[in-house]
Parts: structure tokens; sequence; C-alpha cells
């Protein structure tokens, strides 16, 4: 991983990339030789026969209509043009879209909010906020399923803190409204996503040296200008993470939906997913359900990859970035 | 090899001008590795499934009931069973029963909840070692890929056999009936028995009723006249619990089963080539839905709401009736609740059927098990267990609600109105039908489009078949 050097290392570095590098390549070319394969052959063997082979299984499917039982019969690509001619996964694609945005971007906006403040105050109990903060993250999303239903019922605490401060209109069936269905899902996900995000963001804030901090102050930085300045710069790396991490869990998203909403009400917030489901497990047309998880990988797949070309730092960009940071104020105080 | 090392070279000159792409290009290996598999595993390329030649094997014919000694034949043997959690109660009792009557016989039961069931059992029975005895489920997902693939015995000789085509229960048999390629059913040879019937129906609060004044309603008519006394006086009439998406749509069937023929139903259902659910009838009770929704009858939230959870609050005492199946009345208190008829008795069907695999080699001992379920002594203790029974001779209802529900379903099966469940039609009617429907109930789509899109799926559905 040679996008996660230290933040420091990089600030500083007017290193050339070619003498840095120089001692990477040599590495790669001895682990072409048979000794290195051996030690990792049996990590290999695992991958291959449960991981590549099992979705070369999906591929072979994906070109047959085959109810799992009788002898299927080769559909050539008709399962692809099913895939993206049905009306109905072209809406739960653009459900995907919508949930991107609860699932990935609000996350991070507030992992790294509450990193950034967190590093900045001294809070006591620390270690016990960043834990708890994490939990959703290791409940089973069956749990926090089940949980969310019932804060987002008719008569759920959330509607009742409502009715308490006086908005009682606003109350709903969050869950059981077609309007507000796929966000409420949406806010579960943000939920579940942020503690993530915040831990990662605040590894990555410890690994910055403080004297740039230190440095920024004397220039006169206040808090805003520093986070911008240094700490959203030097958590490119993490931010990157994160955002694989959370657009991944927002594409192939699942198990909440299915529990909370099961794609209802009516069609609003069906997802790629329960479809895949649904024609695996309950319509038993796994070659069309092959095909739909193929191209669902496939999207996934560019998403992620979208994101690391956006957010890779390269050449002067990324340092030019950060050089923008503790210089220009420097300047300000000579005069 | 040398044009390997010619590329690794190339990459590393790339790497060293800076040209990189890490990830990215990891990610584009990883495709490659992907594309290599799926080249490799389709080397053979023949079609998916096509050496599992099912071994229907020689099918001995019963024409008198399996005997002791034809079991004891078997020598030392288990019995092995899937069954839904909700058959624990029953077998508790059949099975050491059983076990007494035929010694060499050891049963084990896999219990699972009924979506884990119905999501796993048919891959079991495509197994090496499938399960002797197993419950499926109406329809062409469970029990319509069992008869395609043949995997479960005809029991058409056994129902003969035990007198199973007459008497209270030989109109239960027929959702188990399919054609021989497994794309009909309804009409054909028998694959599949259950014990348990199911009836739909009104469950009422007795108290809330006597204090607004109102009769236990007998029919569908009586609650309508009903549900506006109820709203006035400021109580839920209707407690509905959708978000599985499937409540709903059993109270739509029980309405549109007063708009047509009975028949005319279980033929759709059954999927009968000509038949449509374009109905005047259908589009009318789809209406009524939509009516009784914004009239607040159902009150509001209901889509966010579990049927689970709604049977909870009707148990409770809000709102003055439920209307759904009989599976629901074991959570409610016979003294409180009473259970009303739908106008002609009302809509209904069995429970998941009982199968036995083709392959089994203790068919015997599996047919003398079918046969214990299916006698007066099991039915009562299936009353007695909180559920219908199949063979009612008999059978006593322990309370007043039980006694009613017991009725309730005779009459049912008198008036020919049990006629199934409308998403046993498609395997993604469910969530096609249940999906529209809170659709129309909303008043975001209107009833004709709904029976129209019902339709299309069915369409497609026979289509593929």
């Amino acid at each position: 991983m040679s996008t996660v050097a230290p933040a420091r290392e990089r600030d500083t570095a007017p290193t050339p990339t070619g003498i840095r590098r120089s001692s990477r390549p040599r590495r790669h070319l001895t682990s072409l030789s048979w000794s290195s394969l051996l030690y990792v052959a049996p990590a290999l063997a695992f991958f291959a026969v449960f991981v590549v082979y099992p979705i070369g299984i999906s591929v072979w499917y994906s070109f047959y209509a085959y109810d799992g039982l009788t002898e299927g019969t080769p559909v050539g690509l008709d399962n692809y043009t099913a895939v993206f001619t049905d009306p109905d996964l072209r809406a739960a694609l653009l459900h995907s879209l919508v949930l991107l945005f609860f699932y990935a971007a609000l996350p991070v906006a507030v992992g790294l909010l509450l990193a950034g403040a967190m590093s900045r105050i001294r809070v006591y109990g620390l270690t016990l906020f960043r834990a708890l903060l994490f939990v959703p993250q290791i409940l089973s999303s069956v749990v926090v399923a089940v949980a969310w239903r019932n804060l987002l019922a008719e008569d759920g605490p959330v509607n009742a803190l409502l009715r308490s401060v006086g908005l009682g209109r606003f109350t709903t069936s969050w869950l059981g409204n077609f309007d507000t269905a796929l966000p409420s899902i949406g806010v579960v996900g943000t939920w579940v996503e942020y503690g993530l995000c915040m831990v990662l963001f605040l590894s990555g804030i410890v690994a910055i040296d403080r004297s740039t901090y230190e440095a920024a102050r004397l220039d006169g930085a206040g808090a805003v200008r520093e986070f911008f300045s240094i700490t959203l710069p030097a958590l490119r790396p993490q931010i990157s993470i994160a955002l694989i991490l959370t657009v991944t869990f927002a594409l192939r998203n699942f198990d909440l939906i299915w529990n909370t909403t099961r794609g209802g009400p009516g069609t609003s917030t069906t997802v790629p997913s329960l479809y895949v489901y649904q024609d695996a497990f309950q319509n038993r047309m796994l070659g069309r359900a092959s095909a739909l998880a193929i191209v669902l990988t496939v999207v996934i797949l560019a998403v992620v990859v979208a994101v690391q070309l956006l957010l890779r730092e390269r050449d002067g960009r990324g340092r030019g970035l950060l050089r923008r940071g503790p210089v220009r104020p420097a300047r300000k105080v000579q005069p | 090899m040398k044009s390997v090392r010619r590329e690794v070279r190339r990459r590393v000159l790339r790497e060293r001008t800076g040209g990189r792409a890490g990830a990215p290009r990891r990610a584009w290996g990883a495709a490659a590795a992907v594309a290599v598999a799926a080249v490799l595993a389709c080397a053979g390329c023949s079609a998916p499934g096509a050496g599992k030649s099912a071994t229907a094997g020689t099918q001995s014919f019963i024409t008198e009931p399996v005997t002791t000694e034809q079991v004891a034949d078997l020598g030392d043997v288990t019995l092995r069973m899937w069954a839904d959690q909700a058959e624990k109660p029953l077998m508790k009792s059949v099975v050491p029963a059983f076990e007494k009557k035929y010694p060499n016989v050891t049963v084990d039961i896999t219990y699972k909840s009924f979506d884990d069931l119905i999501a796993t059992v048919v891959n079991a029975a495509s197994g090496s070692t499938p399960p002797d005895l197993f419950q499926g489920n109406i329809g062409y997902a469970v029990d319509g890929a069992l008869v395609k693939a043949k995997l479960v015995r005809p029991l058409d000789d056994v129902a003969a056999t035990y007198g199973w085509l007459t008497g209270t229960g030989a109109s239960t048999l027929a959702p188990a009936r399919w054609n021989s390629a497994g794309t009909a059913f309804g009409d054909g040879n028998l694959y599949g028995m259950s014990p348990i019937s199911e009836v739909q129906g009104i469950y009422y609060n007795k108290a809330l009723l006597k204090s607004l004044d109102l009769e236990p309603p007998q029919s569908l008519s009586d609650l309508e006249k009903d549900l506006p006394v109820v709203k006035e006086a400021g109580k839920q009439p209707i407690m509905l619990g959708n978000s599985d998406q499937y409540a709903a749509t059993h109270i739509f069937s029980d309405l549109a089963v007063t708009e047509q023929s009975p028949a005319s139903i279980s033929d759709w259902i059954g999927g009968k080539a000509g038949t449509t659910f374009a109905t005047t009838g259908n589009e009318k009770a789809a209406d009524t839905m939509a009516d009784w929704a914004k009239k607040g009858y159902f009150g509001s939230g209901y889509d966010g709401l579990s049927n689970e959870d709604a049977i909870a609050r009707f148990a409770k005492g809000s709102g003055a009736f439920f209307v759904g199946g009989s599976w629901n009345g074991a959570k409610l208190d016979p003294e409180k609740f009473g259970f009303g008829a739908l106008t002609t008795g009302g809509a209904g069907a069995t429970a998941s059927p009982w199968h036995i695999a083709a392959s089994s080699k203790a068919t015997p001992a599996a047919v003398a098990f079918l046969a214990a379920l299916h006698t007066p002594e099991a039915g009562q203790e299936i009353l007695d267990t909180g559920r219908l029974p199949v063979v009612t001779d008999g059978a006593k209802g322990a309370n007043s609600l039980q006694s009613q529900t017991l009725d309730v379903l005779k009459r049912t099966i008198a008036a020919g109105t049990q006629v199934g469940y409308y998403d046993w039609s498609a395997t993604d009617m469910l969530s096609v039908m249940g999906g529209r429907l809170q659709e129309v109930m909303a008043g975001r789509t209107s009833s004709a489009a709904f029976t129209k899109a019902v339709q299309d799926s069915w369409r497609k559905a026979r289509e593929s078949e």
C-alpha cells in the first residue's frame, strides 16, 4: 500500500519519486521466484477455491436459463439484456445512488467532523467514546434493522421525541411512508458507517506530526484553517479507504433493507442486490441472478477504481494542496 | 516466460517514470483473473445441471396400508425429516407414538423457520443424501421445482389406499396436484399432503364491540357496516401490519372471492391458460382496499408495521378487527376475542405439504408416518396445539375461539372457497402483488393498473415455463 505512507514523509518530501521507489520493483522481481510462490500457495489455493471459482461459476451460469436443478438452456446474452432493460432494476439502481449519499458521503463527512473535533478537544474517556461510537459497526445488521424498525415506528421513540418538542405534525411511519422510507434507511446506514470512518480518521490524525499543527498555530491558523490545511489533506489515504469500504457497503447493501422494508412500500426501497436474492432464492432463476450479480460487481469495481483515481496522490497535486497550508500563512507574518 | 519478464520490466519502467496505477491495476488484474477462471470453469462448457439426472428409481406402488412387518423389514433405520418449526408441538406427540409402534425406526427431525425452510429445502432434496420426508411449499418456487426435477414421489397410490380422497380433507389435496412437467398445479398427480388447514376470517375484540353496541360480524357485509361506527368512536377499525407486504393481499383476496366465482380464482392461481387477473371483481376489491385505507380503517402507518407486531397490538386491545388467517389465533386470548366468517365462508388453504423423497430408502416408514398424521387423533392434537386440522371428524375445540375457527373452516370447505393464496401463482407474485397493492392503498396507482401489472407478471411466469 504505497498510498498509506505517513503524512509527514510526504509533506517534507522533496525526494524524487524515482529514488524512493527504486527499491520496490526489485522486490517485485524476486517475488516471482518459485520458492516464494510456495509460501503464498495455501492462501492462493484458498482464494482460488472460495473466491475465484465461485465467481467463475457465476459467470458461467449467467449465460444460461437455469433453475439449479434441471439442465439449463443456453440463452446467450439474454440475461444481461434483461438486466439492462428491466425498468424495475433501473429504479433500483437509482435508489442505490441515493443510498450512496447516505452510506458513503454522509458517514465520511460526519466521521471527519467528529475526528477533527476529537483530535483537537481534550476529551476525558476518549477511548470509551471511541469504542461506543464504533459499536454500530460491529452489531449484526439484523439487530440494527430490528432496533431501527422500532425506533422509526409510528409510535416509536423518534416520533415521540418529535411530538414532545412540538413537531407532532412531522411524525409519520418513517419506514412505511413512500416518501420517507428510502431516506430513513439511508440514515440507518449513516449511523452504521460513521463510526468506522471516524476510527479510521482518528488513526490517521495520530500519525500527523504535531509540529505541523504547532507551526500552523504560530502562523495564526485557527481551528477551521488547521482542519482544511493540515488534517484534511493528510487524511487523504484514510478517506480513500473509507470511501471504498462505504461505497461497497452502499452498493451491495441487502440485509438492512430486507429486514426493514423488503423493498417496500411499493418498490420505493428496492436495490439491485434485493433482486439478486429474489431471483436466486425465491424465483429459482440462477442465470439472471448471476448476470445481475456480475453487473453489480463490475459497477462496484468501477466506482472503487474511480474513487481511487480521484483521491490518489501523484506528482505535484497532492503536495501542492499540502503546501498551501503551512506556507502561505507564514508569508502573512513576515512583512 | 520471456514475455512475462518483459512485461515485468515494462511495468518497472513505467513505475520508475512515475506512471502508476497501483490499486486500479490490481483491480484489473483481479478482473482478468476472474475472466480466466470463467473461461476455465466453462472449459467443458456443458449446461449447468446437465449431469444431474434424477434417479426416480423403482417405485413400488402401494395397494394396501403399510404393515408393521413391512416397516420392520427395513431393519434399524433412521427416518430423516425436515420440518417447519411450527410443527414442533404436533411432532412432540406424534413422533413418540410412531416410534413406539415401529420400534426399528428412529425419527430425526431438522426444524427450520418457515423462511429458512423454503429457501433451503429444494437444495437439500437435490443433494446426495436428501431427507426422506420433508415439507415443501405450494407453488412454483418449491413444490413446482421439486416435481419438475422428479425429486418427490407421487402419492396417488398412498392417498387411494388410505382413503384420503374421500372425507373432510379431500378437497385440501388439490394444490399438491401437479401436471407431470411441473408447470401447472391444482390438477394432475398428487405429490404431497398436509394435515394442517388454514382459513381466513375476521377476528374481533369482544369487549370493544360490546362497548360500541355492535354484534360480532358473521360476514364481510357485517364488517363493512361496523367499520364506520368504530371509526366514528375514535378507535382503529382494522389492525393491519403490512411491512411484509402479504397481510393486505390476504384481505384483498377475502374481498375478491366475494366478487367472483371461487373456481375462477383457483384456476388463475393454478396457472390455467386463458384465465386473467384483470377482472371487474378484482378491480372492485382493490378499489375497496383503497377506499378503506383512505377512510383510515387501517389506521396510519400500516406499511411500516409487521404482521407480527400488528397481531401483538391487536392482542393487547388496539383495533376492533383483525382480518387474517387462522394461524394468528394462537397469539390471542380465547376469552377476549372471537372469530367470524367472511361472506361465503372465507378463503383459505392448507399449510406446507409433506413430500417423500423419490430416492428415499425408507419409503414404507415415510408412508406410515404420513398416515399417522392423517388421523382423527392427530387432527385433535393439531387443534389442541392451536392450529386447524384437515381431518375434522370428531375434533372439538378447547375454547370458544377454537370452536368458532373450526366451524368457519368446515363452512369454508363446504362452500368450496378454499381457493388458496394468490402468491402461489408465480414465484415473484408476493412482491409484485404485495408491492402494487401498497401503491393502490396509498392512492398512488389505480386498481386497473394494479390488476394489469399482476396479470403481466403472471403471463411472464407462464412464458418462462
